[in-house]
C-alpha cells in the first residue's frame, strides 16, 4: 500500500513539475495595465501567456513591485509599456531594452499635459508638479495605435504568425473603429453638458468626443466625505454639471448624495486595474450609453 | 484646488518627464558594489539623504548617507544580496527607490 502511495505521489509530483515546466516554457508577455492586457490577448493566441502583474486593488500607475516581481518581468519575452508616464515603477528598475516596447511611442505628439499643482515642502520652495494624462487608450483611435504597436512587436519577436496576428489586428481595429463611431454619435448629445469625474482618468476620452469634464481626486469606489460633497456641490452650482462619472461602483449612499445635487451617476471603469470584468469594448459601450442615457434621465 | 485640476485646461504638447523636481534614484551594480546615484529631476544634485538597503525579504541591511555628489557605494560583501536589493533614498522631503534583482547582479558580474 505504501508502495502504491509512493508511486502515486511520484506521478503527481512529476505531473506538477511537467505542468510548471510547460508554463514556464511558454512565452510571456508582460503588460502594465488591464487595457494592454486586453489588446495583447486579442492579438496573441493561446500559446503565449499575457501577464499583468499588478494585484487587484492596487492602482497600476503607482504599483510598487517586489524584487521577485521585477525578476519575473525581466525574464519576459516582451514587456509592453503604456507610455505617457503610466506605471512609475518602470523608471525604478532595469528592463531589457530589446524586449521593451512603448505602445504609445507613435502618438506622443497627441499626449495631454496635465495642469500643474503648486505647493511647497522641505527646502525646495514653492514648486509645481506637471505630468501627462496617461489613459490614452480611452480614445479608441489612440487605442488602435497601441494595438498596432503591440501587433508589430509580437510579429517582430516571433510570438505569433504574422498572417494570424495581422488578421486579429484587422478585427480589433474594426471593432475599435465601430466603437469610436458609436461614441461619436451617442455623445454628440452631451457635448454642451458639464460632466464631473471622480478621478482624472478621462482626458483623452473627453478630448476625442468634445466633452467638458471636470476631474476630482476621489478614491475609487469609496463614499466621499462631507467636504468632498460640499466641493462637488460648488462645482455643480458654478458649472451646471449634470453627470457624475465614477471609475468604480460607488456605495448607494454616494449615488444618492450625487443625485440630491442633480447629478446622474454613471460608472465608467477605465480598464487600468485588475478586476475589470467582461470585455473592454463592451464596458466602454455600456459607459458611453450610460452617459448619454443619464442626460435623458436628468432632463426628465 | 479641484478647479485647478479641471480637465478643460489641458493642452497638447510634446511629452516630458513628469514633475519638475522629483527625486530620481538610479543604481548600477558590478561584482564589488552597488553604486547609488540620486538627483532631482531638475538636475540639482542631491547633497544629503539616507540610503536604506533592504534585502529580498524587505529586511534592512544597512543605512548609508549620500555623499555630497549625490552618490553612495554599497559593497556587495556588506549585504545579503542573494535575493536582490531594494535601494531607498530619502532626503527628508523627497524619496524614491531602485530595485536591483539577483539577475541584475549576476548579469553585471559576468556570470
Amino acid at each position: 500500500m505504501r508502495h502504491v502511495l509512493q508511486k502515486v505521489s511520484a506521478a503527481g509530483l512529476a505531473a506538477l513539475l511537467a505542468t510548471t515546466a510547460v508554463a514556464e516554457d511558454r512565452p510571456q508577455v508582460v503588460v502594465v495595465n488591464k487595457a494592454l492586457e486586453y489588446f495583447a490577448e486579442r492579438l496573441l493566441d493561446d500559446s503565449t501567456d499575457v501577464v499583468f502583474p499588478v494585484p487587484e486593488g492596487v492602482d497600476p500607475s503607482f504599483w510598487r513591485p517586489s524584487i521577485s516581481d521585477i525578476s519575473r518581468v525581466q525574464s519576459a519575452d516582451l514587456i509592453l509599456l503604456n507610455g505617457a508616464g503610466f506605471a512609475t515603477w518602470i523608471d525604478r528598475v532595469s528592463l531589457p531594452r530589446s524586449r521593451v516596447v512603448n505602445t504609445s511611442a507613435a502618438i506622443e505628439d497627441q499626449f495631454i499635459v496635465t495642469e500643474s499643482i503648486t505647493h511647497s515642502h522641505g527646502d525646495g520652495g514653492e514648486h509645481s508638479h506637471e505630468g501627462l494624462a496617461s489613459y490614452v487608450w480611452l480614445d479608441p483611435v489612440l487605442a488602435i495605435a497601441q494595438a498596432d504597436a503591440i501587433a508589430s512587436a509580437v510579429i517582430a519577436r516571433d510570438l505569433g504568425a504574422a498572417q494570424d496576428v495581422e488578421a486579429r489586428l484587422d478585427t480589433l481595429r474594426s471593432e475599435l473603429t465601430e466603437l469610436d463611431a458609436m461614441a461619436q454619435e451617442v455623445l454628440s448629445s452631451v457635448q454642451d453638458v458639464t460632466i464631473v469625474a471622480t478621478h482624472p482618468r478621462y482626458q483623452y476620452f473627453a478630448r476625442r468626443y468634445g466633452l467638458s469634464v471636470i476631474s476630482l481626486e476621489w478614491e475609487a469606489g469609496a463614499m466621499p466625505g462631507d467636504d468632498a460633497i460640499s466641493e462637488l456641490a460648488q462645482i455643480v452650482e458654478e458649472n451646471d454639471a449634470r453627470i457624475l462619472i465614477w471609475e468604480a461602483e460607488p456605495p448607494v449612499a454616494a449615488i444618492e448624495a450625487a443625485q440630491s445635487l442633480g447629478l446622474q451617476s454613471v460608472v465608467f471603469n477605465p480598464w487600468a486595474s485588475q478586476g475589470a470584468a467582461g470585455s473592454f469594448l463592451d464596458a466602454y459601450k455600456t459607459a458611453v450609453s450610460g452617459i448619454a442615457g443619464a442626460m435623458g434621465q436628468g432632463s426628465n | 484646488m479641484i478647479r485647478a485640476l479641471a480637465l478643460a485646461g489641458f493642452v497638447a504638447a510634446a511629452p516630458f518627464g513628469a514633475a519638475a523636481h522629483q527625486l530620481v534614484v538610479f543604481a548600477s551594480v558590478d561584482c564589488q558594489a552597488v553604486t547609488v546615484e540620486a538627483k532631482f529631476s531638475n538636475g540639482r544634485v542631491t547633497q544629503q539623504g539616507d540610503v536604506r538597503v533592504l534585502d529580498g525579504e524587505n529586511n534592512l541591511q544597512t543605512t548609508l548617507q549620500l555623499e555630497s555628489d549625490g552618490t553612495a557605494l554599497v559593497p556587495l560583501d556588506s549585504v545579503d544580496h542573494s535575493g536582490g536589493l531594494l535601494i531607498e533614498v530619502d532626503t527628508g522631503s523627497h524619496d524614491n527607490y531602485w530595485i536591483v534583482t539577483p539577475e541584475d547582479i549576476a548579469r553585471n558580474c559576468g556570470s
